[in-house]
């Protein structure tokens, strides 16, 4: 009623005008460092004095960048995987277990999510060096795979919980046993749980900087990580386009999500 | 011509071997005993419904049978076999649940080929006998839908073709319809009957709906408090209920409390409490003395203006609080001298139909043989 378009009274215009402020406060600096992506100016200037692609160009040309684009896809990718594999069966046991403790796991397996970042860093990069795993893509796929994982189990889990496990009854009276009606019936079912939960795994990944630093060599960086270190270095434009990148395809994956959640909610 | 019809079932299923057999079944929950010491059997062929209130161990029982519950006491067989830690999906049963359980990624073609397909049926034969079993439920324009895109009722017709497209010895059903409106409910009852007699596949029906049991069944096994109290056909259940609790479950009923005072060549004469004599059919372990809970039938009684000529041999002064119409029948309500309520249902057509046009003094009467003896302290 409030929103009410046939009766524009003052609340209208008034709510109009704070979410409007909102976005623009959101959204303000990722605009500006667009627009800087594609600065013709050697420095950050703007407005731009003229419009060029050079700057992507050497994103994808200069061995260095690309090498990070491409560690930051492999180390997402392999963490996705890893997620799966292990968020499924977690997942399987805190929804459908029943055994003492339950609580305390499922509050256990979320924890990453509280515990500060740069704690699991200081830890892991110990650990690290202990094992002499320090600098390696291994270390980087634990480290993310920390942080990843609580995302793909609450989405796997929730998924899960929404799925009426009569189905699964039904398959196995047509015939099929457990793990064929779990194969057959239960994980297509809750695959779009699956597919988000995979994605968020990988986007933490993508995104994750933290850790990454801690993690990482001159010779193995992610994509986050090289920006921030050639932002200590000096202010060339190709780190606005390097996040201009980061951007796009997290909102790439993100959008992906969205769709992936509708259908099922249709349901 | 129900009755014929009943009988004839009755007499198709009897000389039939049996199929399943429930022997001294308990299942405990802790201190619980939700099922106890069940027996019963089924003969090929044969529909028979477990009956009672929520909670009476029916669906228990049911998933007992099925698989999904493992008895804590007593054997289940199949065609002699026991089948205690047989997992569900090699007890060759098909089952209709009361949820809606069709798989909501695949087809209604792709659903009801499921079992063929976990059984490793050729694409040829599948496709064959889906179209027939759609054909049978009458969907066989729906074979593309999504179950999302069924109605209940539409749904219900599927997973009823999926339980039975393997030809599984035994169907059970857990109150399949028990989501659906009257009306749909009424329609798939007749479905199921249908499809129970052209395929001749034995049926486990568990339903509370004492009308969909009397519909669908050849034998009807009353629950309660996890016990089978009475095992019969419909009209043996309606006619001669064995304890109160039938009486009351299966249709209407009134109780009267009150103590055999005279008992001779087979009928009991009762003192009630309200004074009035009654006679009924004597029942040998109740003799003189015993207290005793009467029973009789609101349509198998008379309503009377008060010093009219007396019907039947038993009757009962009150005053007619209220006549209420239900369309085909109309409910009377008397109030009796020491405030006992008794409904009378009375066909509309019929010589009262409309109520007596009065309200106040008026009197029940009914026969002796429709007065049916119960202990005081069952139920």
């Amino acid at each position: 009623m409030l929103l009410n378009r046939n009766r524009r009274g003052a609340q209208f215009y008034i709510l109009a005008a704070i979410t409007a402020a909102v976005m623009v406060y959101l959204l303000v600096p990722l605009f500006f460092l667009i627009v800087l992506s594609f600065n013709e100016s050697r420095w950050l200037a703007f407005p731009p004095p003229g419009w060029t692609t050079r700057w992507f160009e050497e994103l994808f040309t200069n061995p260095s960048w690309l090498a990070s684009i491409v560690n930051s896809i492999k180390i997402g990718f392999v963490v996705m995987v890893f997620s799966l594999l292990l968020g499924v069966p977690t997942s399987f046991a805190l929804v459908r277990g029943k055994f003492p403790g339950k609580t305390a796991l499922n509050a256990f397996f979320t924890s990453p999510l509280i515990v500060p970042v740069i704690i699991i860093a200081v830890a892991l990069y110990g650990l690290a060096l202990t094992f002499g795993l320090a600098g390696t893509f291994t270390a980087f796929i634990v480290a993310h795979l920390i942080v990843a994982l609580p995302f793909a189990i609450i989405c796997i889990s929730s998924s899960l919980m929404t799925f009426d496990e009569s189905l699964e009854k039904a398959a196995m009276i047509c015939g099929a046993s457990k793990l064929g009606a779990i194969w057959r019936i239960t994980l297509p079912s809750i695959r779009p749980g699956i597919f988000a939960g995979g994605l968020f795994a990988f986007l933490i990944s993508w995104d994750e900087v933290v850790l990454a630093i801690f993690m990482a060599t001159p010779a193995l960086q992610t994509l986050p990580v090289k920006i921030w270190v050639t932002l200590r270095a000096d202010l060339s434009p190709v780190i606005a386009a390097a996040s201009t990148l980061l951007i796009v395809a997290t909102m790439a994956i993100v959008l992906l999500v969205l769709a992936l959640r509708r259908p099922q909610a249709e349901r | 011509m129900t009755q014929t019809l009943v009988k004839n079932r009755t007499a198709q299923s009897a000389d039939q071997p049996t199929l399943l057999e429930v022997r001294n079944l308990t299942k405990r929950y802790g201190e619980v005993r939700a099922v106890a010491n069940v027996s019963l059997e089924v003969k090929q062929g044969e529909l028979v419904s477990f009956l009672g209130p929520s909670g009476s161990g029916k669906t228990t029982t049911l998933n007992m049978i099925a698989g999904f519950d493992e008895p804590t006491e007593g054997d289940i067989l199949i065609g002699g076999k026991a089948i205690q830690g047989v997992s569900p999906h090699k007890r060759d049963i098909g089952m209709v649940f009361q949820r809606y359980t069709l798989f909501p990624h695949l087809t209604v073609f792709e659903n009801v080929a499921f079992p063929l397909t976990v059984r490793g049926v050729g694409k040829a034969e599948i496709a064959e006998r889906v179209r027939a079993a759609l054909k049978l439920i009458r969907l066989e324009s729906y074979d593309e839908r999504r179950p999302s895109q069924l109605s209940g009722g539409q749904q219900q017709r599927v997973a009823l073709a999926r339980a039975f497209i393997y030809e599984p010895k035994l169907l059970l059903m857990d109150e399949p319809l028990g989501a659906l409106d009257k009306k749909l409910r009424e329609e798939i009852q007749i479905e199921i009957r249908r499809i129970h007699e052209r395929l001749g596949v034995t049926i486990v029906y568990v339903t509370h709906d004492q009308e969909e049991a009397l519909r669908l069944s050849d034998r009807i096994a009353v629950f309660n408090h996890g016990r089978i109290v009475q095992v019969g056909t419909g009209i043996e259940l309606y006619e001669h209920p064995a304890n109160a609790f039938v009486a009351s479950f299966v249709g209407n009923s009134n109780f009267l409390s009150g103590r055999i005072v005279e008992s001779q060549s087979g009928t009991s004469k009762v003192q009630l409490a309200g004074g009035d004599t009654i006679v009924a059919p004597a029942r040998p372990e109740l003799g003189v003395g015993s207290a005793i809970s009467l029973m009789f039938r609101p349509e198998r009684a008379i309503l009377r203006r008060a010093g009219e000529a007396q019907a039947h041999e038993n009757r009962i002064p009150g005053r007619l609080l209220e006549s209420v119409y239900l369309g085909e029948s109309v409910s009377h309500t008397l109030m009796t001298a020491d405030g006992v309520e008794i409904s009378i249902k009375q066909s509309s057509g019929g010589e009262h139909g409309l109520g007596l046009g009065f309200t106040g003094d008026a009197e029940v009467c009914w026969r002796r043989d429709q007065t049916h003896l119960f202990p005081a302290d069952a139920n």
